[in-house]
């Protein structure tokens, strides 16, 4: 049986959209990231990073780093065509992806939502969450030049878009800013997916 | 003709690193972060990211974001084998490369390098720093584990190589961290490859 260490509203929710998208058997082992759960040496045992997602595999080895957890569901899965064959368009759902993750969720994001992770002074926090939502915006508004006339961020539908998704859900859900146009109307489209569906009813979401 | 957009000692000596590994015919700029040139409308215009690296390719187009430059130089080079063929040898080099890119470096070595992305208060800045630090040991503690005894991160000389080498340079080099023994062997192997001894004098670095 295949694990998905999860957290409630946490990025693991695009990974539960890509084992959904992938027609995977899993089950869901949720943590309670109030209670610092992820820091126990329980959970510490199956990921020393602390961190979700990881995915406990069938054979019990652990993978962790949502780009890597993603593109072995898409390579495993071939004929639901998640990641492109092609070199070129690799690249580019890679490119797309580390740019949800790496700037989008872990510098922008994270800089709006845990300003306590960098500053202890109030002050300061506040500076910090004007920056990051300023960051945020910056990158939506580079996603939705990408989006001009596409359904999905690299054309075809692939784990970039499962990455865009949770950012969106945050920035809709949890900050309710607006979107802006092209990524909006990518979001309502990920909402019609089934596979989006399930973790939108995990997560508590309309 | 490709053209790499760099700045001496960043993560774009990764990119550096391949583009030598493969022999490929390539110019370089170099985009100095010192005076923030990667914000000025001339580079902008390049990439709106405002980041390195970033890799033109002969047509024009632009590929950001270190794993997917790496993979797509890779894929086009596929004699020089530098990214494994298996699915399982693919998804553990793509693990590690997000590891580096989305934590090690943006949340560690971010941190310790440009304390007051997070903190104005030079009292902060400190802690700003420590964390940091431990957020680099903690990474370079789980990719030594990863190395286990190997020469390279997968066994065979991969993308993922070049990418600890940068943090291994930094960390080694600007910052004087301890580096644990299997990271060390590593670093001191990196270095005496010829391609990353051109890129290093390339960028003027010792």
């Amino acid at each position: 049986m295949t694990t998905l260490m999860y957290a409630k509203g946490t990025c693991a929710m695009g990974i539960q959209v890509l084992l959904e998208e992938a027609g995977v058997a899993y089950e869901l082992k949720k943590a309670d990231f109030s209670k610092g759960e992820q820091h126990t040496p329980e959970f510490r045992a199956v990921n020393p990073k602390g961190k979700v997602p990881a995915l406990v595999r069938d054979d019990g080895s652990v993978l962790t780093e949502y780009g890597a957890i993603a593109m072995w569901l898409a390579m495993t899965n071939p004929d639901k065509k998640l990641v492109p064959t092609d070199p070129e368009a690799l690249a580019r759902v890679i490119e797309a992806l580390d740019f949800a993750v790496g700037t989008l969720h872990m510098l922008s994001w994270r800089m709006f939502r845990r300003p306590d992770a960098y500053s202890d002074s109030d002050d300061e926090q506040a500076k910090l969450k004007v920056r990051g939502k300023e960051a945020v915006e910056k990158g939506l508004a580079i996603a939705n030049e990408q989006l001009a006339g596409k359904d999905w961020i690299c054309g075809d539908y692939s784990i970039a878009d499962s990455a865009l998704y949770y950012v969106e859900f945050w920035v809709s859900e949890v900050a309710k800013w607006p979107l802006p146009a092209n990524v909006q109307a990518h979001y309502e489209r990920m909402k019609q997916r089934p596979a989006v569906q399930v973790s939108r009813k995990e997560e508590g979401a309309a | 003709m490709l053209k790499l957009y760099y700045w001496p000692g960043t993560c774009s000596i990764a990119i550096h690193i391949l583009l030598e590994e493969i022999g490929v015919a390539y110019e370089r700029q170099t985009v100095d972060l010192g005076q923030k040139q990667q914000y000025s409308a001339e580079f902008l215009a390049i990439n709106p990211k405002g980041k390195v690296p970033a890799l033109v390719r002969g047509d024009g187009s632009l590929l950001t974001e270190v794993p997917a430059i790496a993979m797509w130089l890779a894929a086009t080079a596929p004699s020089f084998h530098l990214v494994p063929d298996d699915i399982e040898g693919r998804t553990r080099v793509m693990e590690i490369m997000s590891y580096i890119a989305g934590t090690v470096h943006i949340q560690g070595a971010a941190r310790a390098w440009r304390p007051a992305l997070f903190s104005t208060h030079r009292e902060e800045q400190e802690a700003v720093v420590a964390r940091g630090r431990e957020i680099v040991l903690q990474g370079l503690d789980i990719l030594s584990d990863a190395l286990d005894g190997k020469e390279y991160l997968a066994g065979e000389y991969s993308i993922a190589d070049p990418f600890l080498f940068f943090i291994e340079y930094w960390a080694a080099e600007k910052v004087g961290y301890p580096l644990p023994a299997n990271i060390d062997a590593h670093y001191n192997g990196m270095r005496k490859r010829p391609a990353v001894r051109r890129a290093l004098a390339a960028e003027g670095l010792a």
